[in-house]
Formats: C-alpha cells, structure tokens, sequence
C-alpha cells in the first residue's frame, strides 16, 4: 500500500514541528526519515499512524483520503520507541492481544490465534519465550516482540518510530539488518525514524531527509550520500569539515580547485570530508594549504588527525594506517593539506 | 573524549559503595526515638481502644452491637461508604484519566480543585452543604417545598462523605499513570482496540494496585470521617448517626465499652488498611524481584 501525505502542517502551541510537508511513500518500499531532534520526523511518523492530527494537510493509503479515520481504523502496524508492550501480558499475550480485541464475528479461533503467534514468535525468533513477560527480556528481545505484535493484525503499512534508538551499538546493527531481510521476505510498505544517518543510509530504500519541519531532501543513499541537495544534508549525513569566506582571496587554498566558484565565493562556505583530503610531507601541485598536527587516534580502521589549518581552524584528516606508517607524522608537525573533492554551498542553501 | 568516558564508568561502582555515615550509638538512638515515639502515639492508643472495649470481657463487648443505634449507625456507615466509595473511584479513575492522557484548558485548576477538600476543614465543608441545602440556604425553601431532605438525612451525610474522600483515588493514580505514560494505550490503539476495550484491558490492570490503594483509603475514611457529617447529620439517634457520631455520644454518656467497641470497629478497618497496603507493597516488590532475578539471561539478545 503506497502512502502520500500532502501539504502536512502541524503546530504544538508556538512552535512549528512540520511545515507544509509533501512525502510519497511507494508501496512495498522501506524508507528512512532521517534527522536531527525536533526535525519533526516522529511527528509526520505519528500523523500517517493516526496518533496525531494535522493542523492542515492530508493523508493518502492508495490515493484514498483516510485523513479522517483514526489510529484504530487505519490498520497500520507502528513499532514504539520504547517498545510499549503491555507489562502485564506474557509475550504471547502481547503478540494475540491485536486480534483478540476484534469483533467477535472477525476474531479468529483460538486454534488459529495460536497458530499465528506461534508463527510470529518463529519469525522473531522468540518461540521459547512466549510465557515471559516483558520485564524478563533484552531490549532487542523486546522490540521484536513488539514488530511481531505489529504484524499480528497484518497491517498493510508499518511504521517504525527509532526503532534502534535504546539499543547498545552491537545489537542495534543485528537488529537493523534483520529489519531489512525481513522486510525483503515480506515486503510490507514500512517507513521508519532514525537519527543515525548510518542506520538510514545502510537499512533503507530510499531516505528522507529532514529539519526543522521540512523536507530536504528525498533520495536513495547513494544520492542522498553522493549528490547532497543541500548544506545540511552534507553536514548531517557524515562528518564534515567547514571552511568559510576564506576560499580565494590571496591564498591558493581550496577554493583554486573549485571551478564552481564565482565571484560571490566569499560568502559561501566549502564542505571536504575528512577522508577527501590527502596529507603529504612536501607540497604537490594544485590547491593545498598547511596546517599543524595537532592529534593522532589510530584506534579504528582509519588513521584519525587533527590538524590546526595555517588560519587557525582545526581540520580533521582520515587517512589510511599505510599512509600514516609511510608518513610517520608526529603531533606539532607541520604538512600540507590537499583536497580531492569538495563541495560548496552558499550560506541560502542552507534552509 | 574516551578518556572521561572511562572514568566515568570508573567512578560508578565507587558512588555506589555505601558509606556508614553516624556511628552505632547515633543510628541506635535514632532507631529507639522512632520506635518510642511510633509505640507512644500510636500503638499505645490503638491498643488502648481495644483494652477499654474488652474491660468487661467479649460479652459486655458483644452486647454493645445488640443496641438498634448502634445497629443502625453501622448500617448508616456502611450505606454512605457503598454509595462515595464508587462515585470516588470513578471520579478518580476519570479525572487522572483526563489529567495524564489529555491536553486541556484548565487542567492546572482542576488538579488543584482535586486537593481543595485536603486543604478545607471538614466541618466547613459540612457548612458548605447546610448553606446550599439547608432550610436557610440556597436551595433550602425548593427542596421543602418538594419535601426532599437533605440535611439532617442520609442524603446530606453521603454528600459531605463524596466531597470528603474525594481527592483520594484520584491522588493516588495520577503520579502512577504519568510515571506510565501513553504509550500503551497508543500501541492498543493501533492493534485495532476501541477506547473501552483499551481501558479494560491495558489501562486497569496497570493501575489496579494503586487504584485499590486508593479505592482503601478512601472506604477508610469514608466510614470515619466525622466534621463534616458531624455538621449535616443532625445526630439524630437511629437516623442519622454515623459510627463516629455515634461513638462520640456513646462516651459522651460514659457508656465506655460500648463506645470502644464501636471504635475498635473503626480502628480494626484502619489495620486492614495497613495490611492492604503492606500486600500492595509486597506484591510490586515481588514483580520487581522478579524482573532482577532474570536480569541476568535478560542480558541476551
């Protein structure tokens, strides 16, 4: 089932939490809304769910208006952040409690109630812990129980509200690409919320990036990743380096490499990616500038520097651990810094 | 950044080792002042109440419930706690419903409206009622006239009883269900369950062990209130006495044992209320030592 929210604006007292928001949603995709707090992603989540209602705008399953019909007729399956498991229900309680509340005449048997859950419960790999309650579980026990209570009442759409976010780091990546393989055998239309770009990036089909209640941009991660639409999408999609106003002026720096920049160049502001720019001991042709190391990590895949550019910024440095032993830099050393791709932006780009 | 992140974890098992603060004699000295004074103005008294009532042994005792007024003030009794109790709790259940689940206007007034009979004297409250329905007051000629009594009836002792015990329910679930939150009743909803099924099945059983802590303490001073029905009831014998009225015109006429037998009544309520209470308080702690004992498989995925 495809979803479509039109011209969705929503205010909670004073403060506007999504400005007139346009999303489509094509059936049997999974996609990301991605942002930072108060981006309104969980809102827009809340309002395609039922739970919350649009000051204006509408809401479309399948080109049809349902924006007047409740959470509870909407049949949508929405996962809680913090799960939302009935305490007082064992598990398989928990994953029956949807169909046990249908009118008698839609409710199925006992037989096939149990049937279900049983099949669910393999499903979320959670047979032997049907009797338990939901205090006696992990939280990644937890949030599966929850999606097998979701599914129960085979929604047509879900929605996953930072489905990850209370997880430690291990478990929330298991989780997230059971999440995909899931949804790649059932093929349910599913959306969900996340802060964490690499959770949005690696999980979903396409991702939607938000802020301060719009929409800036709609893409697959490879766009999103590739071909930024704007100065926050870069900056919130990975870390950055800024460098501003200081592009031409006497100094060969950055700028020179940047043919897309023009005579108003002063005000925009240059983006380069840690790992787009290439240390060296002696300077190379093209644009470079000095800087001064200032610290090393080495602890992770990539050689992490710090460096105090030659005006005073600091500039941080992904290279590989080879390079580093090539290089064999020491803090308070002095090298070139050269970029290999960067990006500019004027300041109204940026929302 | 790694540096304070292990350092901090460091400093966690340190924060949580316990220090003995006061020395031995100190915590015994604070230990026997609580115990002396907790044994001086309340067990002393309590058990003073059931001493007088059995002075002339378990007949003389007995003998004080064959008396029709007293018969007749427990029956009162009991009929106001039957009829407040359940308006209360209803009350209860829907004003912190209200309050916890819903953004309203003038939702600050009503939880201070909820407290007003805590912070009003009882006996004012009692005049309250004289002045709307008594015979001089506001409603007072109308209600002659249709020849509906109020005050100096039962009706008037049930009124100030509800307006009494009022906060009581809805004090004791509005902390439990905002420490609860929302979220059940939004996963209920999305199952497909209607409002009422929603209630009956995820919100009661969360709050039923503070709803029937409330619903307790409510019943318990609904049967021993006295100010306020003091004001309405009149004391008329047989009629209008309530079990605490009662006991006070029992002493008042030196009949010692039959106005301690009552009391023991009352006082053998507020025991039950304690050990309601210690069982509510048991039962929260076994599920809690539940949840910890399986801590440990809880930690795999």
């Amino acid at each position: 089932m495809s979803i479509e929210a039109r011209n969705i604006t929503k205010k909670f007292g004073e403060f506007t939490a999504l400005k007139d928001v346009d999303l489509e949603v094509r059936a049997g995709e999974l996609v990301a809304l991605l942002g930072p707090s108060g981006s309104g992603k969980t809102t827009l989540l809340r309002i395609i769910a039922g739970l919350e209602f649009p000051d204006a705008g509408y809401v479309l399953f399948d080109g049809k208006d349902i924006s007047d019909r409740s959470a509870r007729e909407r049949n949508v399956g929405f996962v809680f952040q913090h799960y939302a498991l009935f305490r007082h229900m064992t598990v398989f309680e928990n994953i029956a409690f949807g169909l046990r509340v249908r009118p008698r005449n839609l409710r199925p048997s006992h037989e096939q109630i149990r049937a279900r859950i049983q099949a669910l419960l393999r499903l979320v790999q959670l047979e032997d812990h049907a009797a338990r309650y939901p205090s006696q579980l992990s939280g990644g026990q937890r949030q599966r129980v929850a999606l097998a209570r979701a599914l129960a009442v085979e929604p047509k759409i879900m929605l996953l509200d930072e489905p990850f976010g209370s997880l430690d780091a291990k478990v929330r990546i298991e989780l997230r690409r059971w999440l995909r393989r899931l949804h790649d055998e059932i093929h349910i239309t599913s959306v969900f919320v996340t802060h964490d770009q690499e959770e949005a990036l690696e999980v979903s089909d396409r991702v939607v990036v938000m802020n301060e209640g719009r929409i800036e941009q709609v893409g697959s991660p490879e766009e999103v990743y590739h071909k930024p639409a704007s100065a926050f999408v870069y900056d919130f999609l990975g870390k950055v380096n800024l460098f501003r106003g200081r592009i031409e002026g006497e100094r060969p720096g950055v700028g020179a490499s940047a043919s897309s920049l023009s005579s108003d160049s002063k005000q925009s502001i240059v983006y380069v990616r840690p790992h787009s720019l290439a240390i060296d001991r002696e300077p190379q042709a093209g644009p470079h500038y000095r800087a001064t190391i200032q610290h090393i990590n080495l602890a992770g895949p990539l050689a992490k520097i710090e460096a105090i550019a030659e005006w005073g910024d600091p500039v941080h440095v992904e290279i590989s651990q080879e390079r580093f032993q090539e290089l064999q830099l020491k803090k308070g050393d002095e090298v070139f810094l050269r970029p290999r791709d960067i990006k500019v932006f004027r300041p109204d780009d940026r929302g | 950044m790694t540096r304070t992140a292990s350092l901090s974890s460091r400093s966690v098992p340190m924060s949580g080792a316990r220090t003995q603060l006061e020395s031995a004699p100190v915590r015994r000295l604070l230990i026997a002042v609580a115990l002396i004074f907790l044994g001086l103005f309340l067990l002393l008294p309590l058990g003073m109440v059931f001493a007088s009532a059995f002075r002339l042994g378990v007949g003389a005792y007995l003998d004080a419930f064959r008396d029709p007024d007293t018969l007749s003030a427990i029956r009162l009794t009991l009929l106001t706690a039957a009829i407040a109790v359940p308006l209360n709790m209803i009350f209860g259940i829907a004003a912190s419903w209200a309050i916890t689940k819903f953004q309203f206007i003038g939702k600050g007034l009503l939880i201070t409206l909820i407290d007003l009979p805590f912070s009003v004297s009882p006996v004012v409250a009692g005049l309250v009622y004289v002045l709307i329905f008594g015979l001089q007051g506001f409603l007072g000629p109308w209600l002659a006239d249709h020849d509906i009594k109020i005050i100096f009836a039962a009706p008037g002792i049930v009124l100030a009883t509800i307006f009494v015990t009022f906060p009581f329910v809805a004090r004791e679930l509005i902390p439990l269900m905002q420490s609860q939150g929302n979220d059940e009743e939004e996963a209920a909803l999305t199952l497909g369950a209607s409002g009422w099924q929603t209630f009956l099945r995820v919100t009661l059983p969360n709050i039923k062990g503070g709803l029937l802590y409330g619903v307790i303490l409510c019943n318990a001073r609904a049967m021993g209130e006295f100010g306020a029905v003091s004001v309405v009831s009149g004391h008329i014998r047989g009629l209008t006495n309530t079990m605490p009225l009662h006991i006070e015109i029992l002493y008042n006429e030196y009949q010692y044992v039959a106005a301690f037998a009552v009391a023991s009544l009352l006082a053998l309520l507020a025991l039950v209320t304690l050990a309601a209470r210690s069982l509510v308080e048991w039962k929260s702690k076994q599920r809690l030592a539940g949840v910890r004992l399986n801590h440990g498989e809880a930690l795999e995925v």
